[in-house]
């Protein structure tokens, strides 16, 4: 008995193994051959036999590092000042949708208003909106209807003092694309906060506003500390699709603010595959991710689910 | 009076700057859209330059084969991606649920494909797939067997087992969990009435779960129409139309072929399937719900 | 708006640090009003234009102008331009395009004219022997509004220069060849018959690497054969003839060359296709000249001093296929002036050398057959050779080609993929063709 037990549980633990080894093996396997030069990837020498080169990520990082790295003619990838545009837009595009999301949510979860049902609807609907959808208008409104004209008063103070030309437009700047994925992802954080809110005991926000705090300072001062493990889970999500995105960041950056999964695209160019900076490139947009799932797993599991579970 | 009109006001205080966002840039653009898809549209043009041509867009993709190639490819996609991953998903759920040291841990590493961005799935996969130097191959090819053609003739097959890489794990999380919620009394009750471990699936624990996989289905169903990156770069829709969904397609429309007006068509055929989709899933999720609550106040009474 | 700091800062930056040298050197002659201005290109990535990455601080030294680039895969270069060229005030200064945007930008009037920058005495560099470029490429790549609209003619005038010209030509290995006692092909006949000899000759080995993908990759490949076979996609008339005898024939070659090819030929893009043959993987390689650098390069190859070049197969006719990129001046750029400038700078003779150095494509004859460049790059002579049998007319340039050449490509990607009948594939193409066609107005005078 306990012999077939032990055998069960023998083949229990082989299938969890080979689970993980799929799980884990194609970001391993990325790891692996970031740090292999391009005839060792293609040349088919197999296995763990070579001998590591950071040479790769070397040239990916070629922008940000102190010295110039002897095999390089000149600094073609700029990986560094992608990163950064990635760091900036995704770091404020999640900022702001917490705040603004959450604000919402509390608005949704605990007043009555006059076209509560209306909004709440409309959010639920958003939520399916494929970004592929968003491509056309995005990229017309973007590049020609948002825009200041450079003869009017901000438009023209704006070019003065920062140059470029033409009419100021929200396409290519940090702000076009981070306005974007903020409406993007409201919907989503409103979704999963309501449910966090629901739980928070009204009593206690009655007990501060009969103390004299105000709605603001009730929503601030008790409402937001309560409800941390959604704001984790929610934060950890929307940093993800700002991270991640490509198609409507390539629609709308230009030279100077490309995002890292925008220029890991380009360098899929045609002429020259090489796979070795690829996959360093790659190796380096996952970390943030890797980190989060390290750390934060159990955030993460919990905003899985109460974004399904708590339609 | 004043202290009133605050009160009144503040709902809508807390709401405006979510509402105003969201008019701007994502209703606002869905109108701009709609009335994009009525013209004649090119990218270099504003869109009150384009010319208006009436509903010539939609008829133009309704008889254009292509299109319709493409709406049967993400439809074929769709429909596999999650069956297989429900199937997938459930059956790990149900294998690994029990107590073992370690599954926090474990869930983590499975967690680890979703979070990493689709550009970057897509080319772990595209190397792995590739013919020559790819690893697949590689190992078929030390094991003497014959090479696949992956990403060739059998292109909508491998963009499929790569999202089933990656999201598999997400219904298998939400799948356990509810596992895991599950009335303990009513296992209980069916283990000492001697059910085998077959007769409590299917009787009691698929059952139950059903709420939480319907609407779990529906969510990857949805997202399922939004994948786009990954078979970007895996495949740019190659071979063929084979695997160039309609997400993939609006996109190379716009921007390749640059037809906004076209482009915008496609994205409202896109997006009127999805809204029958979303109403599906409301429905369902209302439906679900008066059941499973009349199950499980059922199972209660059995105990 | 971050992004504008960032870049005005820079500006400053270089021009302070420019102005200083620029007047204490006291950088006289042509140059000096333009010193400390800093021009925004726009190039492709692409092995020519990362020689050119290397000479452009020459450039600057020499005279004093910053370059800033922006290197793009080239679809995605074309959709930039197509925006950027689109404003009343665009960000580039010079532009580089590949050959058929020249009909869609010509057309739109969003390219300068060169006249009057060769007409002026203070831009126009006396020593700089236009008779050198490449005729074939000047008519292709920069004539626009001459015989058909987008040739050389008596109506036409110029509005780029051909940079980074390339041809196509067939590198092959010696060992292998010499192995087996093969005949180096001079036909199409004997190219394709030892292409599928290969495979049994040498197990694992394809015969010939050959792009194939869907879409513009496998209408490129197929528009290779079809000129040397004698076809054409349109007649004088603008018909579509696509789907006469030579246009089956340039199909059947096509797909012959990808059944006889390497392991998964049916998806490869141009990458896969080169880096079949880097690898060793094929026998034999027929599309540009562009790869030549890499070749020789053993970071990259394993085929390092085993390839011999020859021409481009002949079929009916020698013509192998004028591609690669001319730079223009785009029509709301900022500092043209300048940008004419940095465009006679790189097509000169002294630049086309140094290009051609550094591991370029250069477009003048001289270049070709210079010693120096001869002495470091032995197939210089070979390519200049096949330059003049480049037939400017293989591919139509018309504004709505992106549209046929996306149809031509995923069609013929059906027939290597799908067994698709290749008759009637190419009929369906050519009706189609016909209703574009007709759409865009190329009837009205028949």
């Amino acid at each position: 008995m306990s012999g077939a037990h032990k055998k069960q549980n023998s083949v229990f633990y082989v299938l969890i193994a080979v689970l993980v080894f799929m799980s884990v093996g194609p970001v391993l396997l990325m790891f692996v051959n970031s740090f292999k030069l391009d005839v060792d990837i293609i040349g088919g020498t197999t296995g763990l036999l070579f001998l590591p080169t950071i040479q790769n990520y070397e040239t990916a990082l070629c922008d940000i590092l102190w010295y110039e790295p002897e095999h390089l003619d000149f600094c073609a990838l700029k990986f560094g000042g992608s990163f950064i545009n990635s760091l900036i837009i995704a770091l404020i595009s999640t900022g702001l949708t917490l705040v603004i999301g959450c604000m919402g949510a509390y608005a949704l979860v605990r007043f009555r208003f006059m076209g509560r049902d209306t909004v709440s609807l409309t959010t639920l609907m958003v939520r399916m909106l494929p970004p592929a959808v968003l491509l056309v208008p995005v990229f017309g409104l973007w590049n020609n209807e948002f825009c200041l004209d450079k003869e009017g008063l901000i438009g023209g103070m704006i070019r003065e003092s920062f140059g470029g030309r033409g009419d100021v437009c929200l396409a290519g700047t940090h702000s076009g694309i981070i306005l974007i994925y903020v409406a993007m992802n409201l919907p989503f954080v409103i979704w999963i906060l309501q449910s966090f809110i629901v739980q928070v005991p009204r009593s206690l926000e009655e007990a501060a506003r009969v103390d004299g705090a105000g709605p603001f300072q009730v929503f601030f001062k008790v409402v937001l500390p309560l409800i941390k493990p959604g704001l984790a889970a929610a934060a950890i999500f929307t940093f993800r699709i700002a991270w991640n995105e490509y198609l409507l960041a390539s629609a709308l950056s230009d030279r100077d603010t490309k995002t890292v999964p925008i220029l890991i695209v380009n360098n899929m160019s045609e002429f020259n595959v090489e796979w070795g900076v690829i996959m360093a490139t790659g190796m380096l947009l996952a970390i943030p991710p890797i980190i989060f799932t390290l750390f934060a797993s159990r955030q993460i599991i919990t905003g899985m689910t109460a974004g399904a579970v708590k339609g | 009076m004043s202290i009133a009109r605050v009160n009144r006001m503040t709902p809508y205080m807390f709401m405006a700057p979510a509402a105003v966002i969201m008019a701007i840039a994502l209703i606002y653009p869905l109108g701009y859209m709609i009335w994009g898809s009525f013209r004649a549209w090119d990218p270099s043009q504003t869109i009150g330059e384009a010319e208006f041509v009436g509903l010539k867009n939609y008829v133009t993709l309704w008889n254009d084969p292509n299109f319709r190639e493409s709406l049967g490819v993400t439809l074929k996609f769709a429909f596999f991606v999650v069956t297989f991953e429900l199937i997938i998903g459930v059956g790990l759920a149900l294998l690994l649920d029990r107590n073992i040291r370690g599954m926090s841990l474990l869930r983590t590493m499975f967690i680890l494909p979703m979070m990493i961005a689709p550009v970057v799935v897509g080319l772990m996969w595209r190397y792995m797939y590739h013919p020559t130097v790819g690893t697949f191959n590689r190992t078929l090819e030390s094991l003497g067997l014959p090479s696949v053609d992956w990403l060739g003739s059998h292109a909508l097959m491998s963009v499929i087992i790569a999202d089933i890489w990656q999201w598999t794990p997400f219904i298998f999380i939400l799948s356990l969990a509810a596992l895991q919620s599950l009335p303990r009394s009513a296992l209980e009750a069916a283990r000492i009435d001697g059910a085998t471990a077959w007769q409590q699936i299917w009787y009691i624990k698929l059952p139950l779960m059903m709420p939480v996989l319907i609407v779990t289905g529906l969510l990857r169903l949805i997202d399922a129409f939004k994948v786009l990156e990954v078979i970007l770069v895996m495949t740019e829709g190659g071979p063929g139309l084979s695997t160039e969904i309609l997400a993939l397609r609006i996109s190379r429309t716009a921007t390749e072929f640059r037809e906004l007006g076209v482009a915008a068509a496609m994205s409202n055929y896109l997006l009127m399937l999805l809204l029958i989709l979303t109403l599906g899933m409301f429905a369902f999720q209302r439906i679900q719900e008066a059941r499973a609550a009349r199950i499980r106040a059922a199972a209660e009474e059995d105990v | 708006m971050l992004k504008s700091l960032k870049s005005t800062a820079v500006g400053f930056a270089t021009a302070a640090l420019m102005a200083g040298p620029a007047i204490s050197e006291g950088h006289g002659g042509p140059y000096a009003d333009y010193a400390g201005t800093t021009l925004i290109v726009n190039f492709p990535a692409h092995p020519h234009y990362d020689a050119v990455m290397k000479i452009l601080p020459e450039f600057t030294k020499e005279t004093g102008i910053e370059v800033e680039v922006d290197q793009l895969p080239y679809l995605k270069m074309r959709e930039r331009q197509t925006l950027e060229l689109g404003q009343d005030e665009g960000e580039y200064d010079l532009i580089a395009y590949v050959v058929f945007s020249k009909a869609d930008y010509v057309y739109a009037d969003q390219l300068e004219n060169l006249a009057k920058y060769f007409m002026n005495p203070k831009l126009s560099d006396p020593g700089y022997d236009a008779d050198d470029l490449i005729d074939g490429y000047v008519y292709n790549i920069g004539f626009a509004g001459g015989n058909k609209g987008y040739l050389q003619g008596k109506t036409g005038s110029l509005f780029g220069i051909p940079y980074g010209s390339e041809t196509s030509i067939l590198g092959y290995r010696k060992d292998i060849f010499e192995k087996h006692g093969l005949d180096v092909p001079e036909t199409y006949d004997e190219m394709l018959d030892i292409a599928c000899q290969i495979p049994q000759l040498e197990p694992g080995m394809g015969g010939v690497a050959s792009r194939a993908a869907s879409g513009h990759h496998a209408s490129h490949a197929f528009l290779l054969h079809l000129a040397p076979l004698g076809g054409r996609v349109f007649d004088g008339e603008w018909n579509p003839i696509v789907n006469n005898a030579a246009g089956v024939q340039a199909a059947n070659a096509l797909k012959s060359i990808v059944d006889c090819g390497p392991e998964g030929a049916k998806n490869f893009g141009f990458g896969e296709a080169l880096g079949a043959f880097l690898n060793g993987d094929t026998a034999m390689f027929l599309d540009t000249t562009v790869v030549a650098g890499q070749i020789d390069d053993p970071s990259k190859s394993q085929v390092v001093g085993k390839v011999g070049w020859a021409l481009h197969p002949m079929g009916t006719r020698r013509g192998s296929q004028t591609g690669g990129f001319g730079i223009g001046i785009p029509a709301n750029a900022e500092n043209k002036e300048a940008a004419f400038l940095l465009m006679q700078w790189l097509t000169s003779k002294k630049g086309d050398k140094l290009v051609a150095l550094a591991g370029g494509n250069p477009s003048r004859f001289s270049t070709h057959g210079d010693a120096d460049v001869n002495a470091k790059f032995p197939h210089m002579a070979t390519f200049g050779e096949a330059l003049k049998h480049a037939d400017p007319d293989w591919r139509p340039i018309i504004p709505v080609w992106g549209k046929i050449n996306a149809d031509l490509g995923t069609t013929l990607s059906k027939v290597l993929t799908e067994d698709l009948d290749i008759q009637e594939a190419l009929d369906g193409v050519a009706e189609r063709t016909r209703a574009v066609m007709e759409e865009a107005g190329y009837y009205t005078w028949n």
